[in-house]
């Protein structure tokens, strides 16, 4: 019980609470606690602690406890280095912002959390419908057009897709018509138990309403424009909450689709879609990674190229789908310290173009070895977590004969990388066509100290690495138990 | 009796399809959440009791009173939106595309009523409901027209949510109530906001972010 409270209770509580103060630094030190006592909680639920279920309207199976933990350890990662993007902020302070900022957090962790454990499509539905309306406040943080048109295009965007993914819920209830399983409702562990005698055509129109709309979510091609855009305009903690978990947290309700057509023949043809949608964002990276000015923007992109990788991997099942959990965990860690050191160049140069962005080894020395080594990460360069699970998903396409596809995805990823380096190492090493002495008018000789941002995405770093070499065997077991649930 | 309703329902939309008036698409909004009201109210009327009538009630204070009356204030009074609605379609053509779509719709659920459960005419009118809202969303310019499409498209999402007989928890279904009104409170300060800083209301003005 005390779990539950520790998960939903205090997020929501601290967050209705703060609209009443207005001191930023009791704000933080007090988010900082609620995220430490969330992870606690997502670590002990994690490790197997008994949680009551609430008559059904919770679950706590492994994939539960895995994209809890995921969320939780974002979330507190976020919160330790929001202080720093909010008081040194690259544009003026905008005040009204810095007000909701950890009201709307803190509901958006309550928000998050019921949505992943709740065991009711619909109560599934209303929880990630939530977690939009916290957002959306905190990506029009900077009170520009840029961050407006932004926001707003999120808004209706995702809007209109989770409306979609409720036309797909209404169809799974006309395709339990007729069985048992329409009386016990729309929990997860009925339409799993049941989903057998379902009517499949129903049931596939289902998946394709409930997979297109959440993909505005998930921000998968060819749906991924809205979150793109609010990723790459939004403050850097917010970029990396929405890229690191938020995601997941929409594709949550894909997996529970999967897991629900996992016996059924429909289950083939959900598989060919999660294919589809995965190669459209490789291709779509590929081509859009070529024209990109703005390094927010290409780490955005990058994160639609992994959650196609990821998407992908759950297609082809098997060690695949093993891959793509792996995937998950490692892309969310490499996302935040990339998102954080874009923070801090943002910061320092005042710009998102990548051209007003140079030699930054040498000025910025701490952000730029960690920018680099975290796109080394994110370009699955070995010992890097991500390495092993891209591996483990190119095993899944060979293990199923699919040679085709396999060498299509390491034509787009070769391609992926060159785009991403030639801009990253403009950014790194490129002089500026602008005289040295305007540079010296505009800006000032940066003196980085370093900070906790340097220190947190050392450590997350780092852990990627320990991670990439050694799998924990909480970790693994896990993973392996999730998987069973998928037949695999 | 209901399906008298559905129809009603259909007719509402066949107007918006031919006005051109921002005001009337408010209207129409106010009638179809009255619709609406009658259409949860039907079947209960047999069995009255305080419970059952919470859910009508929301749905007629959020869909005809509440959501009407904010966006009427905040946004057509105070930003003195323009009376026409700016379509990139020809009145004309509109109003084919939403006649053969509505044909369309009905005759593919009288051949799906057949071998599924569903009752055809308000699954019809529910489908249709939804597919207009997707046209006004494509086709007219106005934002505020926008997020009227988008309320037309959550109609439809209730009207279906009835013809399919998904009974929904109570508390979720005031939840989902509560997260509408939300997003459309969001989207009336966003249209404040960029009526403000852009100086238009339409959708030409979002076009500063591309790659």
């Amino acid at each position: 019980m005390y779990l539950i409270l520790a998960l939903l209770g205090l997020p929501l509580l601290t967050g209705a609470v703060f609209f009443v103060f207005d001191n930023l630094k009791i704000k933080y030190a007090f988010s900082i606690i609620v995220a430490a006592i969330h992870l606690a909680a997502a670590c002990l639920v994690f490790s197997g602690s008994n949680v009551p279920d609430f008559e059904q309207w919770l679950r706590f199976d492994a994939l539960t406890k895995l994209f809890l933990l995921i969320l939780s350890n974002v979330y507190f990662w976020v919160m330790i280095n929001s202080y720093q993007y909010l008081f040194f902020s690259p544009v003026a302070k905008p005040e009204k912002s810095r007000k909701i900022f950890y009201n709307m957090t803190n509901l958006y962790l309550f928000a998050n959390t019921l949505a992943l454990i709740s065991n009711h499509l619909g109560l599934y539905w209303v929880a990630l419908e939530s977690t939009t309306l916290c957002v959306a406040p905190l990506i029009y943080y900077y009170r520009d057009k840029e961050s407006l048109e932004a926001m707003w295009k999120y808004l209706f965007l995702v809007s209109v897709g989770i409306a979609f993914a409720f036309i797909g819920i209404l169809f799974l209830t006309l395709s339990m018509h007729g069985t048992d399983a329409f009386e016990k409702g729309l929990y997860f562990s009925n339409l799993i138990a049941n989903s057998t005698k379902f009517n499949m055509i129903w049931l596939k129109a289902s998946y394709i309403f409930i997979f297109v709309g959440l993909s505005t979510k998930i921000g998968i091609a060819p749906m991924h424009p809205g979150e793109v855009d609010a990723v790459s305009n939004s403050p850097s903690p917010i970029a990396a909450l929405i890229s690191a978990s938020l995601g997941g947290t929409a594709l949550m309700g894909v997996l529970r689709m999967l897991q629900i057509t996992s016996k059924t023949p429909v289950y083939q043809f959900s598989q060919i879609m999660l294919i589809v949608g995965g190669m459209a964002s490789l291709i779509v990276t590929v081509v859009f990674m070529f024209r990109l000015n703005n390094y927010k923007r290409m780490i955005a992109y990058s994160s639609v190229e992994h959650l196609g990788i990821v998407v992908l991997g759950l297609g082809i099942g098997g060690i695949g789908f093993i891959g793509a959990m792996f995937h998950l965990i490692y892309n969310s860690l490499t996302k935040m310290a990339l998102f954080f050191m874009a923070g801090n160049i943002h910061r320092n140069y005042k710009s998102r173009e990548i051209h007003n962005v140079f030699s930054l080894l040498k000025d910025l020395r701490w952000t730029g070895i960690l920018f680099l080594l975290a796109f080394l990460a994110v370009v699955a360069m070995p010992p890097f977590g991500i390495f092993f699970s891209e591996l483990m998903i190119f095993q899944g396409l060979l293990a199923n004969g699919q040679y085709v596809l396999l060498s299509a995805v390491l034509f787009f990823l070769l391609f992926i990388f060159i785009a991403m380096s030639r801009n990253v190492f403009k950014m790194m090493y490129g002089s500026t066509k602008i005289n040295e002495a305007e540079i010296n008018q505009t800006n000032k000789p940066f003196d980085e100290k370093l900070n906790i941002t340097h220190l947190s995405t050392a450590v997350i770093l780092c852990v990627l690495i320990a991670m990439g070499l050694f799998i924990p065997p909480a970790l693994y077991n896990t993973v392996s138990e999730i998987a069973k649930s998928f037949n695999f | 009796m209901e399906n008298v309703l559905n129809i009603l329902f259909c007719l509402s939309l066949l107007y918006l399809a031919t006005t051109t008036r921002v005001d009337a698409y408010l209207k129409v909004f106010v009638l179809q959440g009255i619709l609406l009201f009658f259409i949860v109210i039907m079947p209960l009327i047999n069995r009255p009791s305080v419970f059952t009538l919470i859910l009508p009630v929301t749905i007629l204070l959020v869909k005809a009173i509440m959501i009407p009356l904010y966006i009427r204030k905040k946004i057509i009074i105070e930003l003195e939106v323009k009376r026409n609605i700016e379509s990139n379609l020809q009145q004309f053509n509109f109003l084919l595309l939403t006649v053969f779509s509505m044909i369309a719709v009905f005759i593919s659920s009288n051949m799906l009523a057949k071998y599924t459960y569903i009752d055809a005419i308000p699954f019809a009118a529910a489908f249709s409901t939804i597919i207009i809202g997707l046209y006004i969303i494509i086709f007219r310019k106005k934002l505020i027209v926008h997020v009227i499409g988008f309320l037309v498209i959550e109609n439809g999402i209730f009207l279906l949510g009835i013809s399919v007989a998904s009974e929904m928890p109570f508390l979720i279904e005031l939840a989902a109530l509560l997260d509408i009104f939300v997003v459309v409170f969001l989207m009336g300060i966003a249209i404040n906001k960029i009526s403000s800083t852009f100086s238009v209301d339409d959708i030409t003005a979002l076009d500063e972010l591309k790659d």
